[in-house]
């Protein structure tokens, strides 16, 4: 090919990527620069926004629910991801035994990651339902517990109860990944499971609400809570905090994909 | 115990465990729908069977599920078309054209990728509200692209690299140009890619929560997500029939799309993208 040729094959090339590159800065890097921004004003619906620099900075260092979300989000990553991958490669090992009808067997695995995520968030919260939910009548059909739980009721049960929720969603993504078992791709699972739970928000949004008395706020939902009630200053703050964690783990993950090495 | 009959018994245990792991809450889900008392598991309760709830919600036009329905299945439909011409084109250069961000591109995708939504959402909001457009389809259609487009890009990626470059050049010498080449010879072999790719979008795009929940405020544009998520009876208690047949309603169609589409495209991408 000419030197021509070449120039305009390239032309032709930023041409056919622009409207991705477009898209992605215009909805993604432009918001999250904006949320940066957003959190060193003072930015609440109705009132003149004032630049403040770190005064919301420092509102976080001793805001009592901003540390219970982080320290909600870091146990429920810390108890949810090994669980999730010790079911999925017990779920792996299963499914590679010669069985008669694997394919049902693989299909039924999979359903939980099919249904829509507030589909099952829903379920489990009837599941939950003290007077009338399945994990009662189950346990008084053991016998196992002398009267129903009130599981949605206490910070430890309700911690629990989401726990169980997330590992039955999720246990599945492990699963299909960890199947051809293989450690870099279990690597690379880990990392990507670890910062899809740190973001979480609409199985606790509909099962827990964050509560009892917030002991069930995750990072995100602390963040929306406030944009919901229109303080966009203090909001973003948190979700710069969402972010950079998010963001950290990110580059770990193109790192151990070997994602690089894909393109070239 | 013979240590191959152990492991038989092992194995038994474990198969029993999965399936009534996986399913129970799920057939909870669809008898509770079909049930005429949802709190049929308290004692003073019997249990009788109805397909009531189904025929209300997809009838009673106050509960605004047909709406919803309608909102998600059309937001979802022109979000996965839409991403998936920006994905091809994109793809199609990266995996044959030498250019200057060649490898940046693709990389910044795929980090930007994994931003959490918390941290755009409420940007969008202000961004949207400057518009005019909350409570509108833009609203969602146009993040949505940009939040689907790098899961799409890379399937697609995958997909073409593995296509022989022999193509094109053949189609070069035929004086054609990137364009047609594109458009007549390596969209058709990717076409399985293309296909796999808009349907994880639309999947992906019709299960969205949170842009939902802050960027629309009523049944004119609110998707099913948001619609299941703050279902209210007509009579102000929680309606768990009306719920469960709305969700049967909304996960049976993604159940059959993703058991159908899923074994290929994981195959797919850990192949492609993953092993490199």
């Amino acid at each position: 090919m000419g030197l021509g040729n070449r120039l305009s094959d390239r032309r032709t090339a930023h041409l056919f990527i622009l409207p991705l590159v477009v898209v992605m800065v215009v909805f993604i890097v432009v918001p999250v620069a904006g949320t940066f921004v957003t959190s060193f004003f003072r930015d609440i619906t109705y009132l003149e926004p004032a630049f403040t620099f770190l005064a919301n900075y420092k509102r976080l260092a001793s805001d009592a629910g901003f540390w219970q979300s982080m320290r909600f989000t870091s146990l429920f990553v810390a108890v949810c991801i090994p669980v999730e991958l010790l079911l999925g490669m017990v779920f792996a090992l299963i499914l590679n035994e010669r069985l008669p009808a694997r394919g049902v067997l693989r299909a039924a695995v999979l359903v939980p990651w099919a249904i829509p995520t507030i589909v099952a968030a829903r379920t489990w919260e009837l599941i939950y339902n003290y007077s009338y939910g399945l994990a009662n009548w189950v346990l008084a059909l053991l016998h196992a517990a002398p009267q129903p739980v009130n599981w949605l009721g206490s910070p430890l049960s309700a911690f629990g109860a989401l726990v169980i929720a997330d590992v039955w969603k999720t246990t599945p993504c492990f699963f299909r990944i960890t199947l051809p078992i293989l450690r870099p791709v279990i690597a690379v699972a880990l990392i990507f499971r670890t910062i899809d739970t740190i973001r979480i928000l609409d199985l606790i949004y509909v099962v827990t609400d964050g509560g009892p008395g917030g002991s069930t706020t995750s990072l995100s939902l602390y963040g929306y809570k406030f944009f919901n009630e229109g303080d966009f200053g203090y909001g973003s703050t948190i979700a710069v905090v969402v972010f950079v964690m998010a963001f950290l783990l990110s580059m770990a993950y193109l790192r151990a994909g070997g994602f690089k090495g894909a393109v070239e | 115990m013979s240590e191959r009959a152990l492991k038989r018994v092992l194995l038994a245990l474990g198969i029993v465990f999965m399936l009534v792991f996986c399913l129970t809450p799920f057939i909870y889900m669809i008898v509770v729908s079909v049930s005429e008392k949802p709190d049929f598991l308290s004692a003073a309760v019997d249990f009788s069977a109805t397909l009531a709830n189904y025929r209300d919600v997809l009838a009673v036009r106050s509960l605004h599920f047909l709406d919803y329905l309608r909102n998600s299945v059309a937001i979802g439909g022109l979000v996965a078309l839409i991403t998936g011409g920006i994905a091809a084109l994109s793809a199609y250069a990266v995996s044959r054209i030498e250019f200057r961000g060649r490898v940046f591109v693709p990389l910044a995708v795929l980090a930007f990728s994994m931003f959490p939504q918390i941290s755009v959402v409420g940007y969008l909001y202000k961004l949207m509200r400057a518009a005019g457009l909350i409570n509108t389809y833009p609203a969602l259609i146009l993040p949505y692209i940009a939040w689907t487009a790098p899961l799409a890009f890379w399937i697609l990626l995958s997909y073409m690299t593995r296509i022989p470059r022999d193509f094109d050049d053949a189609a070069f010498v035929d004086g054609a140009d990137r364009l047609t080449i594109f458009r007549k010879i390596i969209l058709p072999v990717a076409l399985p890619g293309l296909i796999s790719a808009m349907l994880l979008v639309f999947i992906a795009a019709f299960n969205e929560f949170l842009f939902a929940l802050m960027l629309t405020s009523d049944h004119s544009a609110r998707t099913v997500p948001v619609g299941i998520a703050l279902f209210e009876g007509l009579h102000g208690e929680v309606p768990w029939g009306y719920i469960m047949a709305a969700s049967g309603i909304a996960a049976f169609p993604l159940i059959v799309m993703s058991l159908y589409f899923q074994k290929f495209v994981i195959q797919d991408v850990t192949r492609g993208a993953l092993k490199g």
